[in-house]
């Protein structure tokens, strides 16, 4: 028996046997994954399976379930409420995750910087809206959107601009995007932020050396630096954009008839299930929306990956 | 590699394995126990064997009925939850029945959702417990909601249609009788707007059970269904026509808002006098006192404007009895039950009194405690008498769909919408019709319009 | 699963610096009074609704539609719509206080635990298979919570396990997001140097576990904690299709009770305007002060856990 290599840190070619102590290895490493991996296979992967199996069928109220194959998934890419919910999504994907980030980023350079006063204070409350359960946040914006009593219309009825109807057709996408924002820029500047402590002294000392100002040292220097850390906020951002359910769902009772049942993709799947009894068909929009999400995610990846190769 | 490859396999195979195993078993919906009527001695033997039943209902207090019940029929202990209101409990009634599992034994149901339960067969004939002598109890319409080839419930309240108004807003308008046609109505509203800053009312986009109470009192059939697969679809008829046309009309002439309901906005309105009146049923004038105390007094109550000249019609929003799962294994003291709360003198009373729920038993409605009571928040006014009054006038047939649940929330998007964008009605009125056959059609019904 | 789908986290990642000094002294004490303004503005703007929150707790439900939402009634009523909202429904709130605390509890420590143990082992292990699994866990975080809820439903119904505290805890122990954060954390906190040193001492690779490793994953546990706390305590979806009694209830499906009886009406039912606001207040106070107690370290929790993108 070949003696594998003893550091860890060369990986042993893949047909060779492992030696003991490789093997104690991997008996630890296993007994380390199993109970995540026993949760996740029970709460996770048998749902999933049990759902690829629901959406091969259809249901009716009369006639029972019937097997049919793929025609769910096409008639979920042919749903003229499906498509559009994703449209849908997709707008809010590259409205809000853009200035989401951006203003976490500022505010992370800002605080960053120094150069605010009561620094602890801000980054706290910044921060605290991460913290409210969105069935709160939704009730706290429900009434500040009031048209004819929330706040907000009465400041601009006492500038004497009218009352703006903030939970319009119109207006819906912009007040859902400023709920959505106000929950989690703290969450996402937070994260910046410290990754921005770990930039070693040496790099803003250069900076400084060569003469460079504060607005120019964050541009040039800070953010590159963290460069991965705000990659990753951009793909969960993207992610948890597709997934939005909680906001629309708890908005749609301030505004019945601007939020429909179909506006955003989980909420359509969610009516659909639960509402119109299609299990079945509910499940399909669900695999067909996860499959979205992973195309999406994959190719932001990728050309990230690909762009940070060739730095 | 070969190992992680097989485990892989392995486990991929368990997880199908399972999820066929899951598949494979289907929840029995009912047991269609066909026997003949119960005997007193049946119902004695249950009543006297300790047995626990639940009950599901979004009555506050309800506690209170229940301990009436409990303290006749000690050996009967009786869980009441609350899961949720209307949509959020059917939603879980059909979950915990798909899955056969979690549903309790006895349920509140309104009206209108009747037919969908019985869709499943999840609902228990109650006539074999001596449920159809109880018939000439109640008034006529509302015994006609819960028996049709059999009794599926035991009706509790109900909320037949009249008109809430703030008698200052109207004497500032010039008006100083409500509206006794919608004619009348119509006109009112013009002189609330001109000579007020107030709406005579609002049109909500978001309530479809007010809109089919303005269909059943025009006199319109818009929906049927045979019990088994054939459904009747006619929402678009010269009757709902008639009235969408109305409504349309002051909504383009700016007469009524149209502001979604229960929510924030729509209450402030009611407090801050934005609407000066409110086509409501019988359990909205308890309803008002609780969120505008602001306006104590200055209301008062009347019947609803009529279509014609000298008719009295009304129609009804809401309402709901209590009915006997099929899955239930303690049918008789779920039986029992219901039939207490809902018929005993004193229970009904408190309903009435206590917990202002609009009464169906012929003798509530006439008991002196109920009817004679004077409302302060009305201006003294005799609130239960009027309405009393009212209940009898409710068109005596009126049938539903068997998924309610989807035709409500279609309405949000169709007439609801047009509604709240101040559209066209009548095409908003015929969307929702295109949508509900649709539904129909796809879940295999067979659909005459 | 912890509400992963809806929390969106975002990763803490900043470059693998070589040698990762803090900056220890404040590079420049020039304080812009502009950058201030601006700063205190966003502040104020994310404290409007809490704000208003507050003062509206102190309003019983008439005064919460006549006065104006940023200023108080002339009846402060802060303290009965307190007692309004414990006692309401035979002390409902009490009970869901403490089941948010079980629950968020419970299910934030064992995702802690399982997501500690198996993002160590990704880290500092290479097994069969490893990278397959682990690429698959990451996966999972882009599945949407719609295509799990009914099939998780049918699982616990069919083993009686819906309408208990189990249904709501179980599924929040898994964390794809805190395995993916451990694992990144310990490859760059537990350097292979010392493991080798206690292997070559003759340590098991669970002594070593549980005290050379779990000593240097420290900050990067109580991140993972802190981030798995606030995902079950604001978890809604779960246990809204999971519970039917209300005792069962946390926080938020009670809060959502509550206010649906404002917004769906029938006989007998009463806005409960006044109580929603006063326990939406309650229920965010324990976050926040758990957040601001626990400052320290998911701050260097986050910044020292290099990660690569």
């Amino acid at each position: 028996m070949t003696a594998a290599p003893a550091l860890a840190a060369v990986r042993p070619p893949r047909r060779r046997r492992a030696t003991p102590a490789k093997r104690r290895q991997w008996i630890a490493a296993y007994v380390l994954i199993i109970p995540f991996l026993v949760v996740f296979i029970a709460m996770l992967v048998v749902p999933l399976v049990y759902s690829g199996w629901l959406s091969l069928f259809t249901s009716q109220l009369i006639g029972g379930q019937q097997f049919a194959g793929l025609t769910n998934y096409v008639n979920a890419v042919t749903d003229p409420k499906f498509l559009s919910s994703v449209g849908r999504m997709g707008l809010f994907l590259l409205v809000q995750v853009p200035i989401m980030l951006a203003l976490a980023l500022f505010f992370a350079l800002a605080l960053d910087s120094n150069r605010v006063r009561g620094k602890r204070f801000i980054r706290l409350a910044i921060f605290v809206p991460y913290a409210v359960p969105s069935v709160v946040a939704t009730l706290m914006w429900g009434y500040l959107y009031g048209k004819d009593f929330g706040p907000i219309s009465q400041f601009f009825q006492a500038i004497g601009l009218g009352t703006p109807d903030l939970l319009s057709n119109q207006t819906i996408f912009g007040s859902l995007v400023n709920i959505v924002t106000w929950e989690f820029v703290g969450y996402n500047m937070i994260i910046l932020y410290a990754a921005l402590r770990t930039i070693p002294a040496e790099l803003l000392d250069a900076a400084e050396v060569d003469g460079a100002g504060a607005w120019r040292t964050a541009w040039s220097v800070k953010i590159p630096a963290i460069r991965p850390a705000i990659l990753l906020t951009v793909i969960f951002s993207i992610i948890g954009s597709f997934q939005l359910f909680n906001e629309p769902n708890l908005l749609h009772g301030v505004a019945p008839n601007v939020i429909g049942t179909s506006y955003t993709p989980n909420l359509y799947a969610f009516n659909v299930a639960f509402v119109n009894q299609d299990v079945n068909y509910a499940a399909s929009l669900a695999f067909i929306l996860g499959i979205v999400i992973m195309i999406v995610s994959y190719v932001v990846q990728l050309s990230t990956n690909r762009a940070e190769r060739n730095r | 590699m070969r190992s992680a490859r097989k485990t892989a396999t392995l486990l991929g195979g368990v997880a199908v394995v399972a999820a066929l195993a899951l598949a494979g078993c289907s929840p029995s919906t009912g047991s269609g126990d066909s026997s003949g009527p119960v005997s007193q001695a049946d119902i004695d033997k249950a009543m006297n064997t300790p047995t626990t039943i639940t009950f599901w209902s979004w009555v506050p207090d309800l506690k209170n009925e229940v301990a009436l019940f409990e303290k006749k029929y000690p050996k009967i202990k009786v869980n009441t939850v609350n899961v949720g209101s209307g949509a959020d409990q059917y939603t879980k009634l059909r979950t915990a029945l798909k899955a056969g599992k979690g549903a309790p034994d006895a349920v509140q149901i309104e009206y209108q959702y009747i037919s969908s339960f019985r869709l499943t067969n999840s609902l228990e004939d109650l006539s074999k417990y001596g449920a159809d002598k109880l018939g000439s109890e109640y008034v006529d319409w509302v015994w006609n909601q819960v028996s049709d080839g059999g009794v599926w419930g035991i009706p509790q309240d109900s909320g037949p249609l009249g008109n809430l108004y703030r008698t200052d807003i109207m004497q500032q308008a010039g008006v100083t009788d409500p509206p006794k046609t919608w004619d009348e109505y119509a006109a009112d509203a013009q002189k609330v707007k001109d000579n007020t800053s107030s709406y005579i009312s609002n049109l909500p986009g978001n309530d479809p059970g007010q809109m089919v109470g303005f269909f059943w009192q025009a006199g319109a059939k818009p929906f049927g269904y045979d019990g088994k697969k054939s459904v009747k679809i006619d929402l678009d008829s010269a009757d709902t026509q008639k009235v969408v046309s109305y409504w349309n009309d002051l909504i383009q002439k700016g007469l009524v808002s149209t502001d979604a309901d229960f929510n924030d906005n729509w209450y402030q309105g009611f407090n801050s006098g934005k609407y000066a009146g409110w086509p409501s049923p019988a359990w909205a004038p308890v309803f008002l006192q609780g969120s505008a105390k602001a306006t104590a007094g200055k209301w008062a109550a009347a019947k609803i404007p009529q279509w014609n000249a000298g008719d009295d019609v009304s129609g009804n929003w809401g309402g709901s009895g209590d009915s006997v799962l099929s899955s239930s294994q303690h049918k008789i003291a779920a039986y029992e039950l219901i039939k207490f709360i809902n018929n005993d003198k004193e229970s009904t009373l408190q309903f009435a009194n206590k917990q202002f729920l609009f009464p169906t038993l012929k003798s509530t409605l006439a008991d002196p405690s109920f009817v004679d009571l004077k409302s302060d928040f009305y201006g003294g006014q005799q609130v239960n008498k009027l309405f009393t009054g009212i209940s009898d006038t409710v068109d005596v047939k009126f049938e539903w769909l068997p998924f309610m649940d989807y035709v409500y929330s279609s309405y949000n998007d169709t007439l609801g919408k047009a509604i709240s964008d101040k559209t066209d009605l009548k095409k908003g009125l015929t969307d929702w019709q295109t949508a509900v056959v649709a539904y129909a059609k796809k879940q295999g019904f067979t659909v005459t319009q | 699963m912890t509400a992963v789908a809806t929390a969106r986290p975002a990763a803490g990642a900043a470059t693998r610096a070589k040698g990762r000094k803090r900056r220890a002294v404040a590079r420049d004490d020039r304080r812009s009074t502009l950058l201030s303004i601006v700063m205190w503005l966003a502040a104020a703007y994310f404290l409007l609704p809490l704000v208003w929150l507050l003062i509206s707790a102190t309003k019983t439900t008439g005064d919460l539609f006549s006065t104006f939402g940023y200023w108080f009634a002339p009846h402060f009523g802060l303290w009965d719509n307190i007692v309004r909202t414990f006692t309401y429904e035979d002390g409902a709130f009490g009970r869901w206080i403490l089941n948010t605390i079980l629950y968020a509890g419970a299910g934030s420590i064992g995702a802690t635990i399982l997501s500690t143990m198996a993002g160590y082992a990704f880290a500092k292990y290479e097994f069969p298979g490893g990278k397959a699994i682990f690429s698959v866990v990451l996966g999972s975080i882009m599945i949407p919570l719609t295509a799990l809820a009914i099939p998780t439903y049918l699982l616990f119904s069919g083993a009686g396990l819906t309408d208990t505290p189990l249904a709501v805890i179980i599924p929040s122990l898994i964390s794809p997001f805190g395995v993916y954060l451990m694992r990144v954390y310990a490859a760059d906190s537990v350097p292979d140097s010392i493991l080798e040193a206690a292997r070559v001492d003759g340590a098991g690779e669970g002594r070593i576990f549980l005290q050379v490793a779990l000593r240097q994953l420290g900050p990067g546990i109580v991140t993972v904690f802190l981030f798995a706390l606030v995902a079950t305590w604001n978890n809604y979806f779960l246990p809204l299709i999971m519970l039917n009694s209300s005792q069962f209830f946390p926080l938020t499906v009670g809060l959502a009770h509550w206010q649906a009886t404002a917004t769906n009406p029938s006989g007998g039912n009463t806005p409960l305007f006044d109580i929603v606001i006063t326990g939406s207040v309650i229920s965010v106070l324990p976050l926040v002060a758990a957040f601001l107690y626990l400052q320290r370290y998911w701050q260097s929790g986050l910044g020292t856990g290099a990660v690569k993108g």
